[in-house]
């Protein structure tokens, strides 16, 4: 099975995630904080992303989603297209557009996105990934 | 002619009419699917969201126009996260 890792980023769990400009075409490369604790398994946002980087890439509007916790309230939703290109990875997925993120990181990856992967430092605590 | 942004009033309405539609009558036809919807009407429906979300994008290229919901989903439900920004 395929494997990706990530060095920590401010000692927090780090997963690199493709994404493609509309315009030009160019990748876009996005770090986002894993956060197993961010949503449930059916409900919620598979990523937390800048709602300029939604619309760089030509994401769609989906139908909003309340969050509570660390950001409160209705935020806007798109549809984007996600690339791990290490695991074969290429899917749509729903990105919740705030604002403020950890420091060091461009969005959150949630527990629903990460799940769908085994997950963890695979043995080595400098390091966090994934595996398909 | 309709501008954009009535474009864009008219997907999200159509959107909030089938979400509570089907939440209301769970044998409606979009009931427990992925809508796409573009230019205010609906063009795409899977069970899936990549399936629909390529479909959509199919139908019509400008993201701007294209609207989606998860039919029988309560969006009015709260999301938690709790890393601290």
């Amino acid at each position: 099975m395929p494997r990706v890792c990530w060095p920590l980023i401010n000692n927090r769990p780090a997963v690199q995630v493709v994404l493609t400009l509309a315009l030009g075409g160019q990748p876009y490369t996005r770090n986002l904080l894993a956060d197993t604790g961010a949503g449930s398994r059916w409900s919620g946002p598979d990523l937390l992303l800048d709602e300029q980087d939604c619309l760089l890439c030509g994401g769609f509007a989906h139908q909003p989603i309340v969050l509570g916790g660390a950001y409160i309230g209705s935020f806007p939703t798109y549809v984007v297209r996600v690339e791990i290109p290490a695991l074969g990875f290429n899917s749509r997925v729903r990105a919740v557009a705030v604002s403020r993120f950890p420091a060091g990181f461009d969005g959150m990856a949630c527990f629903r996105f990460l799940n769908q992967f085994i997950y963890g430092n695979f043995s080595d605590p400098n390091q966090f990934g994934l595996e398909k | 002619m309709l501008t954009l942004a009535e474009i864009q009033t008219l997907n999200r309405e159509l959107a909030r009419k089938i979400n509570e539609d089907t939440l209301r009558n769970p044998k409606s036809p979009y009931a427990g699917h992925f809508v796409g919807i573009a230019n205010g009407q609906v063009v795409a429906v899977a069970d899936d969201l990549d399936d629909m979300a390529r479909r959509l994008e199919q139908i019509e290229p400008d993201p701007a126009r294209c609207f989606s919901v998860e039919a029988s989903r309560d969006y009015s439900e709260v999301v938690d996260i709790w890393s601290v920004p």
